[in-house]
């Protein structure tokens, strides 16, 4: 595992997690969602970009080895 | 025809065409237990990712999270935070699991759990207490089901008669087909369940508010504060929701069914590439959601049962014919996750219970004919549960996803580190689940501590965690090196 792997895994429980206090209000209503429901659906996409990131990583690595 | 008899007519055939598509894998061909229970193993992409998301948009999906709208407000959203959060963890966990079960033969979670600690009494244990969360699990689909055909038939038909009909379809395509009648049903039944959300929950709003801008404005102007955290709820606030997420995305994964499920994958690179798209499907639940706040806004009387927030709505605002279309493909979502869930209880039951104790001998070919007839012992025992004793269970099903996750700590650190030790499995695990049981059935649930409301399962898991390390390693004999860790 590199660092770059273990802040791509960690980053969608910092923001979907870690941030919750932060992002507990309803407005500014953004995309026509309460902000805490943008925040997780937000989150949704952080996880679908890490995951995809950390694959390309790993199927470079595979080719390598 | 009248309403009732058109949505009535219309559900059932949904019922009874998901059921033949379920039959027809299991038609022309003797299965044995491997091809009937993990497909063979050899699902690629798609039928690996339709069993994968089948299972997660349950009855509960689609009517929890529209009633969990209603009444509770902005604790909701919690359900959009941790499926994403779980594919993170199944990323790493599915693809490692899966060759392992490859080259041993393991069907289930409790096998993987006497390959990881050499022990049959630890992975006896982890069967019952499995067996012991999924049938209430199961039973709850049963129970979204009658719901639903009772309002589809506007009262007229009682639940009862239309769950023993549904239930015994289900029961006889996952006889006939196993994993395979699963996977082709999900597929239909994800279809048009993502067509009936989507379609409602941007309908809904749109059209009585304008926009869903609109529709937020209304209810903040109405129920200021509802939106965000704590809701309509008095204590699940910030740390409720915070220590929630870990349990339910650590907890996800560690369902003994998904592990049943992660073995029917060709190769682990399938199981990547689910888990990278499955997090972008978790967006399909905000649109029930829409819907539990749109009926909030519309809905004059208050609901006695909030779960009945999607239908109630559906059933007073549109003719008969698209009640029948929702119901159909809420039937299927409890339909089809029941197929799942009673597959592999009955997995566990054979594999795992039945054939290491009593039935010892049972020759290994005619085992599928023991897991089909525990197949149908299951159902009948769901059934009666949900027929004649509602409520026994409730209690099950509050501790079922804090109880599942106590398995975390001794699969994840099995797998991944060297020093975890039987004895500390068993400590951690039995820990964990009697303080999941006390905390939970205590009413302690969330658990008040310097000012904050954790979940009682994530209290759990912490000393569950603890007491595992520290056993393990206590425990640890660096002599006996049996662990093959890839990565």
């Amino acid at each position: 595992m590199n660092t770059l792997k273990i802040i791509l895994t960690l980053l969608p429980f910092v923001w979907t997690i870690g941030m919750i206090p932060f992002a507990n209000k309803v407005h500014p209503i953004v995309l026509g969602l309460p902000f805490l429901a943008f925040w997780f659906v937000a989150g949704i996409f952080l996880a679908f970009v890490c995951l995809q990131a950390i694959y390309f990583i790993d199927s470079k690595h595979r080719q390598d080895s | 025809m009248s309403n009732e008899t058109v949505s009535l007519l219309i559900i059932f055939l949904f019922i009874i065409g998901a059921t033949i598509v379920g039959l027809i894998p299991g038609m022309n061909k003797k299965m044995n237990l491997e091809e009937w229970a993990v497909g063979g193993r050899n699902f690629g992409r798609w039928l690996n990712w339709f069993i994968l998301a089948g299972e997660i948009y349950t009855a509960f999906a689609f009517l929890g999270a529209s009633g969990w709208a209603y009444s509770r407000g902005g604790p909701t959203f919690y359900i959009l935070g941790y499926g994403a959060l779980a594919y993170v963890v199944g990323y790493y966990l599915l693809p490692t699991i899966s060759p392992i079960g490859r080259k041993h033969g393991l069907m289930t979670q409790p096998d993987l759990i006497e390959h990881l600690y050499e022990s049959k009494i630890l992975s006896l244990l982890t069967a019952i207490i499995g067996v012991a969360f999924l049938l209430p699990y199961l039973q709850l689909q049963l129970t979204g089901l009658g719901l639903i055909i009772e309002a589809c038939s506007y009262g007229q038909l009682t639940r009862i008669p239309a769950m023993l009909i549904a239930f015994i379809l289900v029961a006889s395509f996952v006889y006939l087909s196993g994993l395979k009648g699963v996977a082709s049903t999900a597929v239909l039944k994800d279809i048009l369940l993502m067509i009936a959300v989507v379609f409602f929950g941007l309908y809904l709003p749109i059209h009585y508010f304008g926009s869903l801008g609109g529709m937020f404005e209304a209810l903040e102007t109405a129920k200021p504060g509802f939106l965000a955290l704590p809701g309509g709820t008095k204590n699940f606030d910030v740390s409720w929701v915070m220590s929630t997420l870990v349990v339910t995305s650590l907890g996800f994964y560690m369902w003994p069914h998904f592990t049943t499920n992660s073995f029917s994958a060709r190769n682990p690179d399938v199981l990547r590439h689910n888990a990278i798209y499955l997090p972008l499907y978790q967006i399909c639940l905000l649109f029930p959601m829409l819907v539990g706040f749109a009926a909030l806004l519309l809905l004059e009387a208050p609901l006695k049962t909030p779960d009945m927030a999607f239908m109630t709505i559906v059933q007073q605002l549109f003719p008969g014919w698209t009640l029948g279309l929702v119901g159909g493909a809420g039937a299927l979502a409890c339909m089809i996750p029941a197929a799942d869930l009673l597959l592999s209880t009955s997995m566990l039951f054979t594999r795992n219970i039945y054939s290491k104790t009593i039935g010892k001998n049972t020759d290994p070919n005619s085992l599928i004919n023991v897991a089909r007839i525990a197949v149908l012992g299951l159902t009948t025992i769901a059934l009666c549960l949900a027929i004649f004793l509602p409520n026994m269970l409730v209690n099950l099903l509050l501790t079922g996803y804090s109880g599942v996750t106590q398995f975390f700590p001794m699969i994840v650190l099995g797998l991944y580190w060297k020093k975890s030790t039987k004895l500390g499995a068993y400590a951690g695990l039995i820990i964990g689940e009697i303080l999941v049981f006390t905390l939970i059935l205590g009413k302690m649930d969330p658990l008040p501590f310097a000012g904050m409301n954790l979940n009682a399962g994530f209290v759990a898991l912490l000393i569950n965690l603890i007491v595992f390390i520290l056993i393990s390693l206590s425990t640890y004999t660096p002599v006996k090196t049996k662990k093959e860790v890839p990565l």
